[in-house]
């Protein structure tokens, strides 16, 4: 019993551990044909388990969205029928839909939206991992004790008849003998019984632990300062018997990792560093020119067969001394100037030139679980909104890291999918995935659809896991230089 | 609670007659209860290879629920009824639980759909906690089977109690009426060992190890307790002929998969694999018994069934096996011995083809099938003592 309460205690501790990390729900923002949506998929905790997925549009002529799960191995081809999505009542062009994740591994959500204007198409990567334990709930383990103890007791009481009364001829009396000799034998029954039912909680607790076994666990990166404190060495590698990693790295915006420090706890030191990959699961890149001392490093992976990953640890960097950047995007700021997230707050970006980043997203506290827009504007000396060069072909980055470092995303204003994750999706079902035997996805990408120019608004789509202290970082590059800017948003 | 006993002590054979034949329609309600359980746990299987567990409130699901809720309610009934509404003669035949009264299969009826009921929140559960049916068998499962099983037990024990008290003719009529929910018995051990009996495992010690663990028991009760010439022999073919007409049968509906992914893109239902070929051991062991049954001992009689068990077994399935994994003619309908999964991948549909290998460090297969017969014979020795007490059971 003890060993049952145990497990039941174990069981109810809950552990969450998502690809990226402490922040598992995936948000898409863009078009599918000619309709803006917004795609948020909820994964489950386990797989094979239900996800929840929700699209919003501002479109008034969609139609009918249809929403398909699409495991990598077998693409479209083996995947099931799409499901129609409901529309939520009362929520003009909010539908709602969820669809089973039945493998573990990388899946992609396709959203199949159909209007007026003809049929678009967005492709939603999500990892299918099991992340998580579920607990029993008081109620629950009330109710399974009640009806157990109630079925141990009838099995006793039926044993204690069948070797008794029901030997009995109809009518004939159930005599003093024979009744002693049911009741020993349901005296007996009751440990024996109770043996199999401790087999049964051995079982219970076996499948438990093959299960903890068997869950995603990110993978780990071990860090190598070296060159006298000029080189940062990152090792990748699986850390328990499930395998996150199954394939090849691939680029993603054209690098093979995102690498970003953080200096741990003050937060006020920053980079974004691009590694070059030398091996197959080893990164290098020049040490950034930060002060010495602890940094929380974040590096970004996706792989060829749509996983993103996000690796983690902590470094002590040395002082190094006036270090050029290894790869020509790479950006770090030592003196980050956060600015607590209210109404006309302005964080400065640095660089020389005046630019500053504005909050634009009101005074109120933000909410945890619910979708949001974190708004920000890039503003030049003059207070207006800036042009901004694509950086990574993007408008802007954005990182958002919980105070005690347990939530770590990496967003763009496409939200939290990888492009490169939605690529190789696209180029799986055309069959030409690879070039060399290796995963081109940047060949894929429409470079003539990129803008040469974004507007300084910016909205970057994400959900906080749960409520908290986070800063977030902005980097955008309003001149030719990389800049960062930096709210501290309360989520609640 | 104090029994009560009819004055007149004991009864006659003709009144028994009488009174069995008023309680008939519960047996015969139970035993629909038991088919409409293990037909449904059947459809249910084919519809996780076919189509898919999408929700809980498939067609199958609901044929098992409806299957334990005759059983257990009218099993209820009959309890509420006896107790407080019943003849002495109709209470005369039940026994005592908790204050009312009942046939002890009516019980061991409502135990199951009780445990069929509690499975239902565990299992819930379960799918949440550690994802959907990874494996068939998991505790909530059990719980599940544990509860199925009892109900084709209580059935049995209705239709038993009164074959026990019947006269000539009418036990006559109840023994096949028992041979039909013995063959539900024996199905749903099959069931439960569908995990262990996959066609590419038929030449490996296990298979034959984990089959001499449950159906020389089955079987030996059913020799024992059934009143035909031929006990085992009607149960064992009742098995088969479900097996076959559930496999012939579900397969003629068309089904696609609404889970994913799919490796094998069906068309119709996939049914569960030709059944098990244990006719020919059943007429070995009801033979054995009919020579040596009342003069030999349980410990004699015991390992001879053991023997005879995994011998006529081994004979018969090895080379059926044989065609089923390598002869393209088991390929079709009537052998369906291409019934493949939905999700199952290429790799995997290869192995089909081929039997496992011995594991590794194995010990000779002559030595794992001696290991056979020794679970075999003390499968044979509890059935055989259980079909000697199902032979007594009056109420």
């Amino acid at each position: 019993m003890r060993r049952l309460g145990a497990l039941l205690l174990a069981v109810a501790l809950t552990v969450v551990e998502t690809a990226h990390v402490g922040s598992p729900n995936v948000l898409f923002d863009g078009s599918a044909g000619a309709y803006p949506v917004r795609v948020i998929v909820r994964p489950p905790l386990v797989v094979p388990g239900l996800a929840e997925v929700i699209v919003r549009t501002t479109a008034a002529d969609v139609q009918r969205i249809v929403i398909q799960p699409v495991f990598w191995r077998t693409g479209v081809a083996g995947a099931p029928r799409g499901d129609d999505m409901s529309p939520v009542a009362g929520q003009s062009g909010t539908f709602t839909g969820q669809l089973w994740l039945m493998a573990r591994g990388s899946y992609s959500v396709y959203v199949d939206v159909h209007g007026a204007r003809g049929d678009g198409r967005v492709i939603v990567p999500v990892n299918s991992v099991a992340t998580g334990r579920l607990g029993l709930s008081p109620g629950l383990t009330t109710v399974l004790v009640a009806l157990g103890l109630v079925l141990f007791a009838g099995l006793v009481t039926i044993v204690r008849a069948a070797v008794g009364e029901s030997l009995v001829a109809p009518g004939a009396a159930f005599e003093p003998a024979p009744r002693r000799r049911a009741n020993v034998v349901a005296i007996v029954a009751v440990p024996a019984l109770a043996l199999i039912l401790f087999g049964g909680a051995k079982w219970w607790s076996a499948v438990d632990a093959e299960y903890r076994q068997s869950m995603f666990r990110a993978p780990a990166v071990d860090p190598f300062v070296g060159a006298n404190g000029q080189t940062l060495r990152l090792v990748v590698r699986d850390t328990s018997p499930y395998r996150a990693i199954l394939s090849a790295v691939a680029p993603d915006h054209g690098k093979m990792m995102h690498l970003f420090l953080v200096r741990w706890p003050s937060m006020d030191a920053f980079a974004h560093l691009h590694p070059a990959q030398t091996d197959s699961l080893v990164f290098v890149t020049t040490a950034p020119d930060l002060p010495a001392g602890d940094y929380r490093l974040f590096g970004d992976i996706v792989l060829e067969n749509g996983t993103s990953l996000t690796v983690s640890n902590t470094v002590a960097l040395a002082e190094a001394a006036h270090s050029t950047p290894s790869d020509s995007d790479d950006a770090w700021t030592s003196n980050v100037v956060a600015v607590p997230a209210r109404n006309n707050a302005v964080a400065p970006m640095g660089g020389g030139h005046g630019y500053r980043l504005a909050w634009a997203g009101g005074d109120s506290a933000l909410p945890a679980h619910s979708p949001l827009d974190l708004r920000f504007i890039v503003v030049d000396s003059a207070g207006n909104p800036a042009q901004l060069e694509p950086y990574l072909g993007m408008a802007a980055h954005a990182v958002v890291l919980r105070d005690d470092g347990s939530v770590f995303i990496h967003l763009h204003p496409m939200g939290t999918v990888a492009a490169t994750a939605q690529q190789v999706f696209k180029a799986r079902d055309r069959g030409d995935t690879t070039a060399r035997g290796r995963l081109r996805p940047e060949a894929f990408a429409d470079s003539s659809m990129m803008p040469m120019s974004f507007t300084g608004a910016l909205s970057f789509p994400y959900e906080f896991p749960r409520a908290g202290r986070y800063r977030i970082w902005v980097q955008a590059k309003p001149g030719r230089e990389i800049l960062t800017g930096a709210f501290d948003v309360e989520v609640r | 609670m104090a029994i009560a006993v009819h004055p007149g002590a004991t009864v006659g054979t003709a009144e028994r007659s009488v009174e069995g034949t008023s309680t008939l329609w519960h047996a015969y309600t139970v035993l629909l209860g038991a088919t409409c359980v293990m037909v449904g746990v059947y459809w249910d299987i084919s519809w996780h290879m076919s189509i898919g567990r999408d929700t809980f409130w498939t067609p199958a699901h609901l044929f098992i629920q409806a299957g334990g809720l005759i059983a257990g309610l009218s099993s209820g009934y009959v309890a509420l009824h006896t107790t407080f509404r019943g003849t002495e003669a109709e209470r005369a035949a039940t026994v005592s639980f908790w204050g009312f009264r009942a046939p002890l299969g009516a019980w061991i009826c409502i135990w199951g759909c009780g445990a069929m009921l509690t499975s239902a929140p565990f299992d819930n559960w379960w799918h949440n906690a550690y994802g959907l049916d990874v494996r068939i068998i998991s505790p909530p499962h059990a719980v599940l089977a544990l509860g199925i099983f009892a109900i084709c037990v209580g059935a049995m024990l209705l239709t038993l109690a009164q074959q026990n008290r019947a006269d000539d003719a009418m036990r006559r009529r109840l023994a096949w009426v028992l041979a039909g929910a013995g063959g539900l018995f024996i199905m749903n051990f099959a069931l439960f060992l569908t995990e262990y009996s996959e066609r590419r495992m038929m030449h490996s010690a296990f298979f034959y190890q984990v089959v001499a663990v449950v159906f020389p028991f089955a079987l030996t009760a059913m020799s024992r307790a059934i009143k035909l010439r031929w006990p085992a022999t009607a149960a064992t073919a009742a098995y088969t002929a479900i097996m076959l007409l559930l496999m012939w049968i579900i397969q003629l509906f068309p089904a696609t998969p609404k889970l994913g992914p799919i490796y094998q893109h069906i068309t119709h239902m996939v049914t569960l694999s030709f059944p098990l070929l244990l006719l020919v051991p059943a007429i070995c062991i009801d033979i054995v018994l009919r020579r040596f049954g009342d003069r030999w001992k349980t410990y004699q009689l015991a390992p001879l069934v053991g023997i005879v068990f995994v011998l006529a077994f081994l004979v018969v399935q090895w080379p059926f096996a044989t065609f089923l994994v390598t002869n393209p003619l088991a390929r079709g309908w009537f052998f369906n011995a291409d019934n493949f999964v939905y999700w199952m991948s290429p790799t995997y549909e290869a192995m089909t083809y081929r039997f496992d290998p011995p594991r590794i460090g194995a010990p000779p297969f002559a030595v794992d099938m001696l290991v056979a017969i020794a679970i075999a014979s003390v499968s044979a020795a509890a059935g055989l003592v259980r079909g000697r007490w199902m032979t007594r059971v009056q109420r």
